[in-house]
């Protein structure tokens, strides 16, 4: 038997680790699926609190699937599904100029009706694409946070993408 | 070659950048590519939600137990059992928990009970009832003195110090004071004593006086006390003036007279010195206040 054991979750320090990675990923996955921060949090809360009573059978390198599996089950329990409300990064914004001969749109009118594209894909769509556009997740990553295969974020990356263009595409005139 | 419309994996490689050389550059010729490029670059701006994840620490901690040794989980696991069987005790309470009318000397009520059925409470009774799931047993305790008109359907129960009656849509009276007398006015019932089974029809009453049980039928088409009066026939004067004491707020000193005389006649429920005339005067009974509060001392 080996004797470098894993870590084991019932000691709070490592209970605590797991919460500082995980729990704002987590919370945020839930959020852009059902767009209800509240609900959102309870979830994680609930699944996190489940961990610490199974804190004897789920391994430390388990925990993370353990997390996004029972908060996504949590999810599909619930039943009221909200508007992602988003806001755009007010620091970034003032950097950005879209004033070149090549392209004329209204940012800040153009701002509303992204958000408004986003929250009309539909949830599968959704998701991916805020994974990947607001919390940098690769689709390596995504892929095992959702139990999917890479290609097939890719072809919800893709999918998000043609619906938000068909959506927006007259927006931008070039 | 596959481009960006028929390849359905092709821009979710294009913004992790992995298309070929050649795709990237088909691309990028495209008035798509310019509108895709703003899409994605408006998009990476946006912001997710801001969570506080030390307070979200704090509160899954005040939730959960500390403390993970096993012995602990053990002991929680009792508390929990024992909550679930304080939940489940106290449910079973509530659904088992009673109503009760009671009338005060003199009052008189009228209850609806949930299957329709109506009981006429006379004074100084209470009946009661499941508060819960009564229809499925549809039993009530009555002490004192009652009219019932029960809705037709099975199963209706009126418990008494005396016995149980049963009954099939009908209305009868309960009595249940020294006296204790039963009498159907309209259907069926029966009465389950102790040691005996009466089952009264239309005009017939049974009753109980001192352990000697009479069956005899009357005439009158609704109990008396209904209309506010009570009736007797050959009755002993102590059973009167315990039915004066029903009415009105009174009690009597009887040391002086013999309370075994029968009294045949009636009262009014309205006004105490009417009644105390209608039903002391005729026996040669004279009565005065004592200086007890609402007490009579009766001499003959």
């Amino acid at each position: 038997m080996l004797e470098n054991e894993e870590p084991s979750i019932c000691e709070e320090k490592n209970y605590n680790t797991l919460f500082r990675k995980f729990y704002e990923p987590v919370t945020k996955y839930i959020y852009y699926k059902c767009g209800n921060l509240h609900q959102a949090e309870d979830i994680a809360q609930n699944v996190f609190i489940k961990l610490w009573n199974l804190c004897a059978t789920v391994t430390f390198s388990k925990a993370k699937s353990y997390i996004y599996t029972a908060c996504n089950n949590l999810f599909l329990n619930e039943v009221a599904h909200q508007k992602v409300v988003l806001k755009h990064q007010k620091t970034v914004t003032d950097h950005t100029n879209y004033e070149s001969p090549d392209f004329l749109i209204e940012t800040e009118e153009f701002r509303v009706k992204l958000k408004a594209a986003i929250n009309a894909l539909a949830i599968r769509e959704r998701e991916v694409f805020l994974l990947s556009r607001i919390d940098n997740k690769t689709y390596k990553e995504i892929a095992e946070i959702t139990g999917l295969t890479v290609k097939a974020i890719e072809r919800r990356m893709s999918k998000a993408l043609k619906e938000l263009r068909a959506a927006l595409g007259k927006e931008i005139k070039i | 070659m596959k481009n960006y419309d028929t390849d359905d994996t092709f821009l979710g490689r294009w913004i992790a950048g992995e298309l070929s050389e050649g795709e990237r550059i088909a691309f990028e010729k495209t008035d798509a590519f310019k509108q895709y490029t703003i899409i994605n670059k408006e998009a990476t701006l946006l912001e997710g939600p801001t969570i506080d994840t030390e307070a979200a620490l704090l509160k899954v901690k005040s939730q959960i137990q500390h403390k993970a040794t096993k012995p602990k989980t053990v002991i929680n696991l009792w508390y929990r059992i024992a909550a679930a069987a304080v939940i489940i005790i106290s449910a079973g309470f509530f659904l088992n928990s009673s109503k009760t009318y009671t009338t005060a000397i003199g009052e008189t009520q009228t209850i609806t009970l949930a299957d329709g059925s109506i009981v006429n409470l006379n004074t100084n009774s209470s009946l009661t009832h499941k508060r819960f799931l009564w229809n499925s047993n549809k039993e009530v305790i009555l002490s004192g003195e009652g009219y019932f008109t029960v809705k037709k359907g099975n199963g209706f129960k009126v418990n008494t110090s005396k016995g149980t009656v049963s009954v099939l849509g009908t209305e009868f009276n309960i009595k249940d004071r020294t006296l204790f007398q039963v009498k159907c006015y309209k259907g069926k019932v029966r009465l389950n004593t102790n040691d005996n089974a009466y089952t009264l029809t239309k005009g017939m009453q049974v009753t109980i006086k001192n352990k000697a049980t009479e069956e005899t039928i009357f005439t009158e088409q609704k109990p008396s006390w209904k209309s506010g009066i009570s009736t007797f026939k050959d009755t002993p004067i102590h059973i009167v003036l315990e039915e004066l004491s029903l009415y009105f707020p009174i009690s009597f000193n009887t040391k002086n007279i013999n309370t075994t005389r029968l009294f045949t006649g009636n009262f009014n429920h309205n006004d105490i010195e009417t009644a105390l005339k209608t039903t002391l005067l005729p026996m040669g009974i004279s009565y005065k206040k004592s200086e007890k509060e609402n007490n009579y001392i009766l001499t003959e």
